[in-house]
C-alpha cells in the first residue's frame, strides 16, 4: 500500500526545488524549511516503502517490485518507460540518502545562515540534487537512471561553483571554485560518455533498457557474452568518472571548493555513491565474467591505496576528508569486485559455496557504503562546524579546539574512530568483511594472486587511514591553539550540533546491523546457466560473523595496525615527541613532493585534456581557417569597398574554398571506389 | 479535423496552399513597405502571412490530408511536417527581425519579401515529387538567402560573407545540376517515382554513381557537411543574426530534406534489387556523417566568436542527422525528423539570444558574455538550457532526440540489430566533446566576472521568441510524444 507511492520519493524534493526557486525569497531562511520538509517527507515515505517491502511476503519471491508508465514510444521502435523498481538495494539507497540529506539540510540552516539572498539558490539546488539521487535509486530502467545521473552531475556543477561569484575568502578562492566546478563537470562527463555507450551496448544486446528485462536469466544467457563484457566495462567507465576512481580521481578533491555541506552531500549520501550503487545494481551483468569483476576490484584497490597516500600530508581539513572518501570508495569497489569475482567463478564451475562467499562481498560492499554514508557525513559536518567557527580550512592554523568545541570534537572523534576501523565502531565491521572477502577471493581462480596484492594494499590503506584521520583530529582539536583558533567563539548552534549527535549514533551503531540480519535483507538475483542463486534471501548469518571475524588472525593484525597508526599520530601530532619533518626531509623528499603534487595527476590531465585536446582543436581550426582560408582575418578588417572586396574574394580565399569543394568531390569519388572495392557491391 | 474549408478554397491547388499564401505575402511585401514608415508594420504583415500559412498547414496536417498536383507536388504527412518546420523557423526569424539592430532599415520591405520567398522555396522542396521542382525550390531558397546574408547594416563582413556564399553556392548548384542530369540520363524521367521504378529494374550503373557523388557534394553544401562546410561559419558570422538563425536552422534542413527525398526514395526502391549498390552509398554517408560531426565539434572548441562556435556546432548537428542516411530505416528517419525539430528550437534559441544581445551592445566574443548571469538572468539561463540541450543533457529535448536518433544506429524498428553501432559510439563521443565548448560559454556567463554590471534590457519580440524556444526545448524533452507520432507518420509516409 505504500510501495505504490514510491514515485513521491523523488517527486517531493522536486516540488521543493520548484517551490524554493519561485517563492524561496519570501519564506524564512530562504526556503530552508521547505527544503527540509521535502527531504524529511521523502525520508518518511522511504521508510514506509522499505518497511512494507521488507515485511510483506509478496515481494520476497521475485525480490523486487516494479511499476512503470510509458514515457515515450517510437512507433516501430522501442518504448521507453518511466517507473520505479524497488528492491533491497534501492531501499537501502533511498533510506540513507533521504535520511542523511535531511540531517544535512537541517545543519545547513545554521551553516548557511549568513549567506543572505544566496540561500534561495542553495536550497533550490540541493533539493534538485536530492531529486537526482533518489530518482536514481528508484529508477526502473537504465535511461531513467541516466537522466537522474545527469541531473545530479549538473547540480554538482552548480553547487561546487556556488562561491564562484563571491567567495568568502576572496577572488582566488572564487576562481578555484569556478575551475573546480568545470573540472568536476567535464571529468564526470568523460565517464558519462562511457556510461552512455554502455547503455547503447545494453540496448543493442537486450533490445531494452528496463531492469526487469535486462536482469533476466534467460535474457542474459541469450546475448553475446563478449558484448556483455564490453557493456559492463563501459558502464563501469561511467562509474569511474562519477565515483572518482583511478584514473579519474582528480576532480573530487578539487570539488571541495563548494560549501562544506555540499561536500557532505556529495561524499556521503549522493553523487559518488551513485557509482557504487550502479555497480551493485548491475551485479547480475558484471558477475557474468570474472575479468570484469577483477577489473572492478583492481581499480578499487589501487584507488584506495593512492588516495590514502595523498591524504597523509595534506594540510587542508576538507581535502584530507576528500581523499579519505576516495579511499573508502575504493574499499567498496574492492569488496564488490572480489565478491563478484567469486560469484563469476561460482557460476562457471557451478560451485554454490563460491557464490555464497561472493555474496558476502556484495553484502560487505553495501554495508560499507551505508556505514561510510553515516561517518563521512558526520566527519564533513564536523569539519564544517570547525570551519564555521575558525574561518579557515588550514589545519596548521587550528589546534586546541577541543576545549572550545566539545560536541564537535567528540563527534569528530567518533567519526574518526569509525572510519579508521577501530573495533566495534561501524566502520570496523564492514572493513573487516571487505578484507575477509578479498582474502577469500585470492584463493580461487587463475588471477586470484592479484587479490593477495590487493589485500596487502587494503591492509596498508587501513593503517594509513587510521594515521591520517588521527593526524587530522590531533592537529585540529588538541595541542596548542593555532593562529585561527583564537577567533573561535565556541560551539556551533544547535541546528548544527543536533545532526552531529544523531549521525554519531549511527557511526557507532550501524555496523552492528550485520549481526542482526542486514545480510538477510539485502538480496540480489545472480543467475548462471545452471543455477539461479538469490543472494541473501532471508538467510542471516547473524552472530556467525563474530566467529568469522574474531576467529581470524588477520583481524588482529589490522587491529594492531590501526592502534599502531593512532599511536604514531599521537606521538607526532599530539605529544610532538616525534618530529614529522624527519620523515619527509623537511618537505624536500621525493615522496613528500609526489604526495603534495598528488602524484602529478593534475598535470597529467592538463597535458592530456587541455593541452592536447585544445591543441588538436586549434590545429584543425588552423587548417580549416588559415591554410584553406588564408586571408579571412585580414579581409574582414581591410575590406572597405565592394569592388575591392570582390577583387580580394576572387584572388584569395574563395578560390581556396572552391578548391576544397572540388577536392571534396574527388575524395568522395575515391571513397566510393574504395567502398565498392572493399564491400564488393554488384557492379 | 476537417480540411474541407481549405480544399474548397484552393481546390486542386490544395497541396500547394501553404506555399501560395507565403508567396502572396512575399509579393505584397514591397507594396506594404511603401505604406509603412516603420519596420514594425511590415513585420506584422509578414508575420500575418506566415501565420496564415502555418494555420493552413496545421489544418492539413492534423486532418491527415494527402494529395498531389500534376505529378510535381505532393502533400503528405512528411511534407506537411517539413513545411511546419520551415514555417516555425520563418516565424521566429520574422518575429525578431524588425527589432534587431543588425537587419536593414531602409530595405526592410525587400528583406521581409525575401524571407518569405526563401521559406516558400524550402516548402516547395518539402512537397516536391520531381527533380525539376526540387531544383527550382532549392534555387529559390538559395538565391534569396544570398541576398539576405548581404543585408546587414554597417558591416563589411556581411558583404564578404555573401560573396563567398554566392560563389560556393554557384559551384554547388553546378554540381547539383550535373548530378541531376546524370540521374535523368540514367532513368529517362525526372519524376522521383519514375526514377525509383527505373532503377529497380535497371540496377546500378556508373552514371548513377557519378550522379550520387555529385548530389552529395551539391546538397552537402546546403547541409554544410564536411568537406563542403567551409562557407558556413563565415556566412553565419557575417550575416545579421536573425538571418544566421534562419540559415542554420532552416536552410540546412532544406538540404537534409532533399537527401531524404531523393536518396531514401531511391534506396527503398533500389533495395529490392540485389545488384543495387545500397550498402556502399550508405557507408559513404556514414563516413561523411562521422567526419561532419567530428570536425564540427573539434573545430568548435577553438572558436572565440560565439556565432562561429554555433556555426560549427550546427555542422556537427547536421552530422548527427546524417546518421539517418547511413542507417536508412524508418525508425532512424523518425529520430532524424524529431532531431531536426528539436534542433530548430535549441539552436534557434541560442542564435536568438546572441542576436538579442547584439541589439543591446554585447559583442559576439565569448569573452563578452562574462558576467551575463547577473546582467541578464533570464537570457543567461535560457542560453544555459539551449547549450545543455545541444550537448544532450537530460531531460532537455536534445537528449531525447539524440537518444532516439543514436539508438537508430543500433537497431532498426523490427528489433534487428544494425551494423552501425560504431556510428552511435562516434556520435556519443562527439556529444561529449561538444560539452567542452558549451561549458565554456556557461562558465563565462555564470562564473567569470564581466567588466560591466549594468542590467540588460532586450527588445520584447526577442524575449517572446526566446521564451517559445525555451518552452519547446523543455517540453519536447520531457514529453517527446507530442511530436514523435507526427514524425513517425511522416517517416512511414516517405517510405510509402
Amino acid at each position: 500500500m505504500f510501495v505504490e507511492y514510491t514515485w513521491l520519493v523523488p517527486l517531493l524534493p522536486m516540488i521543493c526545488f520548484v517551490a524554493v526557486g519561485l517563492i524561496g525569497k519570501r519564506t524564512p531562511e530562504g526556503g530552508a524549511y521547505l527544503a527540509i520538509a521535502g527531504a524529511a517527507a521523502s525520508c518518511v515515505i522511504s521508510v514506509l516503502v522499505a518497511y512494507e517491502f521488507f515485511t510483506s511476503a509478496a515481494y520476497h519471491d521475485p525480490g523486487y517490485v516494479t511499476a512503470e508508465i510509458e514515457w515515450f514510444k517510437i512507433p516501430g521502435g522501442f518504448t521507453l518507460h518511466f517507473g520505479y523498481y524497488i528492491d533491497s538495494l534501492a531501499c537501502l539507497m533511498m533510506l540513507f540518502a533521504s535520511f542523511i540529506s535531511t540531517l544535512i539540510f537541517v545543519y545547513s540552516k545554521g551553516y548557511m545562515h549568513e549567506q543572505g539572498a544566496k540561500k534561495r539558490r542553495y536550497y533550490a539546488e540541493v533539493s534538485l540534487f536530492l531529486t537526482g539521487m533518489l530518482g536514481l535509486a528508484v529508477s526502473s530502467n537504465f535511461l531513467e537512471m541516466f537522466v537522474f545521473w545527469e541531473i545530479m552531475g549538473l547540480c554538482s556543477y552548480l553547487l561546487i561553483g556556488f562561491w564562484s561569484f563571491s567567495h568568502p575568502e576572496g577572488d582566488d578562492a572564487a576562481d578555484n571554485a569556478a575551475s573546480a566546478a568545470k573540472k568536476a563537470f567535464l571529468v564526470t562527463r568523460l565517464g558519462d560518455v562511457c556510461l552512455m555507450a554502455g547503455l547503447f551496448v545494453v540496448l543493442y544486446s537486450f533490445g531494452s533498457l528496463d531492469y526487469v528485462r535486462v536482469f533476466d536469466a534467460a535474457a542474459i544467457h541469450a546475448v553475446d557474452q563478449d558484448m556483455l563484457v564490453l557493456g559492463s566495462l563501459l558502464i563501469f567507465g561511467g562509474v569511474i568518472g562519477k565515483s572518482a576512481q583511478f584514473p579519474l580521481l582528480d576532480w573530487l578533491p578539487d570539488a571541495m571548493a563548494g560549501p562544506t555541506t555540499v561536500s557532505a552531500l556529495i561524499h556521503a549520501a549522493t553523487m559518488v555513491k551513485a557509482g557504487v550503487y550502479l555497480v551493485a545494481r548491475c551485479y547480475p551483468l558484471f558477475a557474468q565474467a570474472s575479468e570484469v569483476m577483477l577489473f572492478v576490484g583492481i581499480i578499487g584497490g589501487v584507488t584506495a591505496f593512492f588516495a590514502a597516500t595523498m591524504a597523509l600530508n595534506n594540510m587542508n581539513i576538507k581535502r584530507v576528508l576528500a581523499y579519505s572518501t576516495l579511499s573508502q570508495l575504493g574499499y567498496m569497489f574492492l569488496a564488490l569486485g572480489a565478491g563478484g569475482y567469486l560469484i563469476a567463478l561460482g557460476i562457471e564451475t557451478g560451485d554454490h559455496h563460491l557464490i555464497a562467499a561472493g555474496a558476502a562481498g556484495y553484502v560487505a560492499g553495501c554495508l560499507h557504503m551505508a556505514n561510510h554514508a553515516f561517518f563521512k557525513a558526520l566527519l564533513f559536518l564536523c569539519s564544517g562546524s570547525v570551519i564555521h567557527a575558525v574561518g579557515t580550512e588550514d589545519m596548521r592554523k587550528m589546534g586546541g579546539l577541543h576545549r572550545k568545541m566539545k560536541i564537535t570534537s567528540v563527534t569528530m572523534l567518533i567519526g574518526s574512530l569509525s572510519i579508521a576501523g577501530f573495533p566495534f565502531f561501524s566502520g570496523f565491521w564492514s572493513k573487516e568483511l571487505v578484507l575477509e572477502t578479498v582474502m577469500h577471493a585470492s584463493d580461487y581462480g587463475a588471477e586470484g594472486y592479484l587479490f593477495t596484492i590487493l589485500w596487502l594494499l587494503a591492509v596498508v590503506t587501513a593503517f594509513m587511514t587510521a594515521f591520517y584521520m588521527f593526524r587530522m583530529w590531533f592537529m585540529t582539536f588538541s595541542g596548542k591553539p593555532g593562529h585561527a583558533s583564537e577567533h573561535c567563539h565556541g560551539e556551533s548552534p544547535a541546528s548544527m550540533t543536533a545532526p552531529l549527535a544523531i549521525l554519531s549514533a549511527f557511526a557507532i551503531g550501524f555496523g552492528f546491523t550485520i549481526l542482526f540480519g542486514f545480510d538477510a535483507l539485502l538480496s540480489i538475483g545472480v543467475e548462471g546457466p545452471h543455477h539461479q542463486f538469490t543472494v541473501g534471501a532471508g538467510e542471516a548469518k547473524g552472530f556467525e560473523y563474530l566467529s568469522d571475524i574474531f576467529g581470524s588472525a588477520y583481524t588482529y593484525l589490522t587491529i594492531a595496525l590501526v592502534l599502531g597508526a593512532i599511536g604514531i599520530a599521537h606521538l607526532m601530532y599530539n605529544k610532538r615527541s616525534v618530529d614529522a619533518g624527519r620523515f619527509n626531509g623537511g618537505g624536500e623528499s621525493f615522496v613528500y613532493k609526489a604526495l603534495t603534487k598528488r602524484w602529478w595527476f593534475p598535470q597529467l590531465y592538463d597535458q592530456i585534456s587541455w593541452k592536447l585536446g585544445y591543441g588538436v582543436a586549434r590545429g584543425v581550426d588552423f587548417i580549416d581557417r588559415q591554410v584553406v582560408d588564408g586571408t579571412v582575418n585580414g579581409l574582414s578588417n581591410a575590406v572597405a569597398g565592394g569592388g575591392e572586396l570582390i577583387g580580394k574574394a576572387q584572388t584569395g580565399d574563395v578560390r581556396s574554398y572552391t578548391w576544397a569543394v572540388v577536392a571534396g568531390v574527388v575524395l568522395l569519388f575515391a571513397l566510393m571506389l574504395a567502398l565498392f572495392y572493399f564491400i564488393g557491391g554488384g557492379i | 479535423m476537417d480540411s474541407s474549408i481549405i480544399t474548397d478554397l484552393f481546390r486542386e491547388f490544395t497541396p500547394m496552399a501553404p506555399m501560395l499564401v507565403m508567396l502572396l505575402g512575399a509579393l505584397v511585401m514591397p507594396a506594404v513597405s511603401l505604406g509603412y514608415k516603420r519596420r514594425g508594420g511590415v513585420a506584422a504583415v509578414s508575420l500575418a502571412a506566415i501565420a496564415a500559412s502555418l494555420l493552413i498547414n496545421a489544418v492539413l496536417l492534423a486532418s491527415g490530408y494527402s494529395g498531389e498536383y500534376g505529378g510535381l507536388f505532393g502533400y503528405d504527412a512528411f511534407s506537411g511536417l517539413m513545411i511546419l518546420l520551415f514555417q516555425s523557423v520563418a516565424f521566429l526569424a520574422a518575429l525578431v527581425s524588425a527589432s534587431s539592430t543588425e537587419t536593414t532599415r531602409l530595405h526592410f520591405g525587400a528583406y521581409s519579401s525575401l524571407l518569405l520567398a526563401a521559406t516558400a522555396g524550402m516548402m516547395f522542396v518539402a512537397t516536391a515529387d520531381d527533380l525539376i521542382t526540387i531544383f527550382v525550390g532549392v534555387e529559390l531558397a538559395s538565391i534569396t538567402s544570398y541576398i539576405l546574408a548581404a543585408m546587414k547594416r554597417k558591416d563589411p563582413r556581411a558583404a564578404e560573407a555573401a560573396v563567398k556564399y554566392v560563389i560556393i553556392g554557384g559551384l554547388s548548384t553546378a554540381m547539383t545540376v550535373y548530378g541531376l542530369s546524370m540521374l535523368y540520363g540514367v532513368a529517362g524521367t525526372t519524376s522521383l517515382d519514375g526514377i525509383a521504378a527505373s532503377l529497380s529494374t535497371a540496377g546500378f550503373s556508373w552514371a548513377f554513381g557519378i550522379a550520387v557523388v555529385m548530389m552529395i557534394a551539391g546538397y552537402g553544401f546546403k547541409i554544410a557537411a564536411v568537406p563542403f562546410h567551409m562557407w558556413a561559419p563565415d556566412v553565419y558570422e557575417g550575416a545579421a543574426t536573425p538571418v544566421s538563425m534562419f540559415l542554420a536552422t532552416g536552410s540546412k534542413k532544406l538540404g537534409i530534406v532533399v537527401f531524404f527525398k531523393i536518396f531514401l526514395l531511391l534506396f527503398v526502391a533500389g533495395s529490392a534489387v540485389a545488384s543495387f549498390a545500397t550498402e556502399e552509398v550508405q557507408y559513404a554517408f556514414a563516413i561523411v556523417a562521422a567526419l561532419t560531426m567530428t570536425i564540427g565539434n573539434v573545430v568548435a572548441i577553438a572558436q572565440t566568436n560565439i556565432k562561429r562556435m554555433l556555426a560549427y556546432s550546427s555542422i556537427a548537428q547536421a552530422g548527427y542527422i546524417l546518421i539517418v542516411m547511413a542507417v536508412m530505416s524508418e525508425y532512424a528517419l523518425t529520430g532524424g525528423l524529431f532531431h531536426m525539430f528539436t534542433h530548430v528550437f535549441m539552436k534557434g534559441g541560442a542564435f536568438l539570444i546572441v542576436g538579442a544581445l547584439i541589439c543591446v551592445g554585447v559583442g559576439e566574443k565569448i569573452s563578452d558574455y562574462r558576467g551575463l548571469g547577473r546582467r541578464a538572468p533570464f537570457l543567461a539561463f535560457a542560453m544555459l538550457v539551449f547549450l545543455f540541450a545541444l550537448a544532450g543533457i537530460p531531460p532537455l529535448s536534445g537528449f531525447t532526440s539524440k537518444v532516439i536518433l543514436f539508438s537508430a544506429a543500433i537497431f532498426d524498428g523490427d528489433g534487428v540489430m544494425t551494423q552501425w553501432i560504431w556510428l552511435a559510439f562516434v556520435a556519443v563521443l562527439n556529444s561529449a566533446i561538444s560539452l567542452y565548448y558549451y561549458a565554456r560559454v556557461a562558465k563565462a556567463m555564470y562564473i567569470e566576472k564581466g567588466e560591466s554590471e549594468a542590467k540588460l534590457k532586450v527588445p520584447a519580440p526577442f524575449l517572446a521568441a526566446i521564451a517559445v524556444c525555451l518552452a519547446l526545448t523543455v517540453i519536447l524533452g520531457v514529453y517527446p510524444q507530442l511530436l514523435l507520432d507526427f514524425c513517425a507518420d511522416a517517416a512511414s509516409a516517405l517510405f510509402g
